[in-house]
């Protein structure tokens, strides 16, 4: 007997419904064999029965491990067979259900669709579909009923299977995965960053509000097309690279340039992450975008608030280190005049010449030296609060630089450490003065607050300064605490700080890197926990460095003869001219520009006009300017004075080669060098 | 065929078996007991395998085995099973 088990059973059932009077003797297990009368061929019962036996335990094995509920209905939906995890999901026993209608179990709204359904079943189609069950207990149950018709070997359908699935735990599942999938949809919609995913090949096949926003594009215009179609032609190149690279895992964030859909410079900065599936494989790239152009402006606006605040933390310095010599000064001059009315009570002249000499010399020279530590605070203030001049730098000499940031610097060290200064012979380097001083005299502050304040012996600022190769080198190093390795890495981002609230605004250094980078030099750091930081400025040397190393030499002018006329609202300022100047000379004041030209168109004629470039209403430029038509020969004799360039115009005009400046304050002798030498070149000009 | 005394009638009878399935075997083994020793009366036994000869079985309406058929005496009896039960099979062969 080589029949599938399931024909074997079925034939059997068909024959030993034909056999009379021996249905007792087959349920009792006493039958061997049958024989089928039609084709008279035996059937062996005990081979059937064993068989019989495996099927049905392999079926009731399947039906009672089932996940599902199992019933088995005949056609009038009376319940014939039921499964324990049919039971159990209804709370109640198997041998409850057996019996009883389907129907029972089916709420009163779904009753009609249920008969319907019964009635379909001999059609043969299997169907699924969610409905409910109402339980002994009165509560419902959400299910998947799926139901498929039973026809044994003849071809008669008297059973309805139906396999019930608890569909509560499902949509509670999927109402889950529901909610969670909002809640990231609502984050990834309501970040400020852009976020786009990336297939595998760069093209975009997501983007979130804020990109398209960013973009100026709508996400359908956007979905499908390339990365790189968004991106600056310029930075394409780059871009390729890092989607490259991303792919293979690295990711770290990166800055680039997009385009706006009106072509207008997006800069942003992108931090990228591969997604991999659940097997590892590359499926695309998440990225994050953030919108640096708002940023960038602000950061340059920061540049400058951040100098005059560094500037302004050093106010207090500055002001206590005028005082002092001015202090001196003061009393100095107040003891000469006092002198000068004790003078006529004094008898003889050589008496009083002796007198005057043995009284006079030292508090004159002191007033001087007082006054001198003034003029040059003053001059290095200047440095500082000069606009940067060109983008990209002129040739500066960087130890002037570096002495004018330690003056500046002087009271935040004086109290915190000792300094050592080793400065070399050194070419001038392409940077900008004001700018250049600004990073010295942040990386001088910065070591300075590196160390406490009191224990100056035991603490040390060095600074020094060397030529290598063609560069120049600055270093200003402390020996403090030290940076942490895990720090050292963004001690160079904007906003990072270690002080506290108030004391830093964390762009000293990012600023120093940009100065320092704008200047095509750089700006490194090496620390060591416990034994102190030193950062180094590497600036490259200017090409005319040695044409600017040469400076013509002072010679000493006694007295100038000839007409001068000096231009200055400031009356002070032009009485101690013509004192300077001497009696041996033919000296005019003015305090205004206007009644200076209202001179001359009267036909007065100098051998120098001594005038100064910032007055109110008419200035010396305009005067300059009005004299090259009234009186070009006149307006070639005039020679500048300025306190200090406020505005861009004057700036320019100061540059001009034709025009010769003097900065105030200007000692005697420099006065009358400065007149004597500009006479000549005038005189020899217009010979 | 002997004459038998007359206290002891010829029982006529024939067992239907299928091949040495357990039932069959069983059956065999009861109807020997039960003609050999337990009943006084004699036996006159054939014993028909289905498997070989399903039309004999046919012709005498056995479509089950085990099946003992009393031929004689008059009337015909037949029992289905294994002959486990004792005094169905001791009643089928005294009651003449």
């Amino acid at each position: 007997m080589t029949q599938h088990p399931e024909m074997v059973i079925a034939t059997l059932r068909q024959r030993l419904a034909d056999v009379e009077g021996t249905l007792d003797a087959v349920l009792s297990g006493e039958i061997d064999a049958a024989i089928d009368p039609r084709d008279s061929s035996p059937v062996l019962l005990a081979i059937a029965q064993k068989r019989l036996r495996e099927s049905e335990e392999r079926y009731r094995s399947i039906v009672e491990t089932a996940s599902e509920g199992i019933w088995l209905l005949s056609l009038d939906g009376t319940i014939t067979f039921a499964n324990e995890r049919m039971a159990n999901m209804l709370g109640c026993a198997v041998s409850d259900l057996v019996g009883r209608s389907f129907y029972d179990f089916v709420p009163a709204r779904q009753r009609e669709m249920a008969v319907q359904r019964m009635a379909r079943a001999p059609s043969g189609v299997a169907e699924e579909s969610e409905a409910a069950l109402r339980l002994p207990t009165g509560c419902e149950l959400v299910v998947i009923v799926k139901s498929s018709i039973i026809c044994d070997a003849a071809g008669e359908c008297s059973s309805v299977l139906i396999m019930i699935t608890d569909a509560t735990r499902r949509s509670e599942a999927e109402r889950a995965l529901r909610e969670s999938e909002a809640e990231y949809r609502q984050i990834v919609e309501s970040t400020t960053d852009g976020v786009v995913k990336l297939d595998p090949s760069g093209i975009i096949v997501f983007v979130n509000a804020r990109f398209s926003e960013m973009l100026g594009y709508d996400a359908p215009e956007l979905i499908g097309e390339h990365l790189l179609s968004i991106v600056m032609p310029s930075e394409r190149e780059i871009v390729r690279d890092a989607l490259h690279r991303r792919s293979h895992g690295a990711a770290a964030p990166t800055d680039t340039i997009y385009q706006h859909k009106d072509g207008k410079r997006i800069f942003v900065n992108i931090a990228g992450a591969a997604l991999r599936d659940a097997q590892d494989r590359f499926v695309g790239i998440l990225g994050v975008v953030r919108d640096m152009t708002e940023r960038r402006r602000l950061q340059s606006d920061l540049i400058v608030s951040e100098r005059m605040a560094s500037v302004g933390t050093l106010a207090a310095g500055v002001a206590h280190e005028i005082n002092n010599p001015l202090a001196a000064a003061m009393s100095n001059l107040e003891f000469l005049q006092e002198g000068v009315t004790k003078l006529q009570a004094l008898g003889d002249l050589d008496h009083r010449v002796d007198w005057v000499r043995e009284q006079f010399a030292e508090p004159l020279a002191d007033a001087r030296d007082a006054t001198e530590r003034v003029r040059r605070i003053v001059k290095d203030l200047m440095i500082f609060s000069r606009s940067p001049v060109a983008e990209h730098g002129s040739s500066v000499d960087v130890n002037t630089v570096l002495e004018s940031s330690l003056r500046m610097a002087r009271n935040e060290i004086r109290h915190r450490a000792e300094l050592v200064l080793k400065l070399g012979a050194l070419p001038a380097v392409v940077a900008d003065e004001a700018r250049l001083g600004q990073v010295f005299l942040n990386l001088i502050v910065n070591a300075a607050q590196a160390l406490p304040v009191g224990q100056a012996a035991q603490h040390q600022i060095r600074v020094s300064s060397r030529r290598d190769a063609d560069t120049v080198v600055v270093e200003v190093a402390d020996t403090g605490s030290g940076i942490a390795a895990d720090e050292i890495g963004r001690i160079f981002d904007a906003f990072y700080t270690t002080k506290d609230v108030g004391q830093g605004t964390g762009l000293g250094l990012a600023i120093c890197q940009r100065i320092v980078s704008d200047f095509g030099g750089t700006l490194t750091v090496r620390s060591e926990v416990g034994v102190g930081s030193a950062f180094s400025v590497t600036l490259r040397v200017a090409e005319d460095a040695e044409r600017a190393a040469t400076q013509p030499a002072p010679r000493i002018v006694t007295s100038y003869a000839g007409r001068v006329l000096v231009i200055d609202d400031e009356d002070l300022v032009a009485r101690s001219v013509q004192r300077s100047l001497g009696a041996s000379c033919n000296l005019v004041r003015c305090t205004s520009a206007s009644a200076a030209l209202a001179l001359i168109e009267e036909g007065a004629f100098f051998d120098v006009v001594l005038c100064d470039i910032m007055m109110p209403n008419m200035t010396g430029m305009d005067l300059y300017h009005r004299l090259l038509q009234v009186a070009p020969a006149q307006a070639r004799r005039m020679m500048f004075m300025t306190g200090g360039v406020f505005s861009e115009e004057a700036r320019r005009f100061t540059e001009r080669s034709e025009i010769v400046v003097l900065e105030k304050p200007f000692s005697v002798a420099e006065l009358r060098e400065a007149v004597a030498r500009f006479s000549e070149t005038r005189e020899l000009r217009s010979a | 065929m002997a004459t038998q005394p007359a206290e002891r009638p010829v029982v006529k009878l024939r067992l239907y078996v299928a091949g040495n399935g357990p039932n069959s075997v069983l059956a065999r083994a009861n109807i020997a007991l039960f003609c050999d020793v337990e009943n006084e009366q004699t036996c006159d036994l054939e014993i028909v395998d289905l498997l070989e000869f399903p039309q004999r079985a046919l012709a005498d309406g056995v479509i089950v085995t085990p099946t003992l058929l009393r031929l004689s005496p008059l009337p015909a009896r037949r029992i289905v099973g294994n002959l486990s039960d004792r005094d169905k099979v001791l009643l089928m062969l005294r009651a003449v």
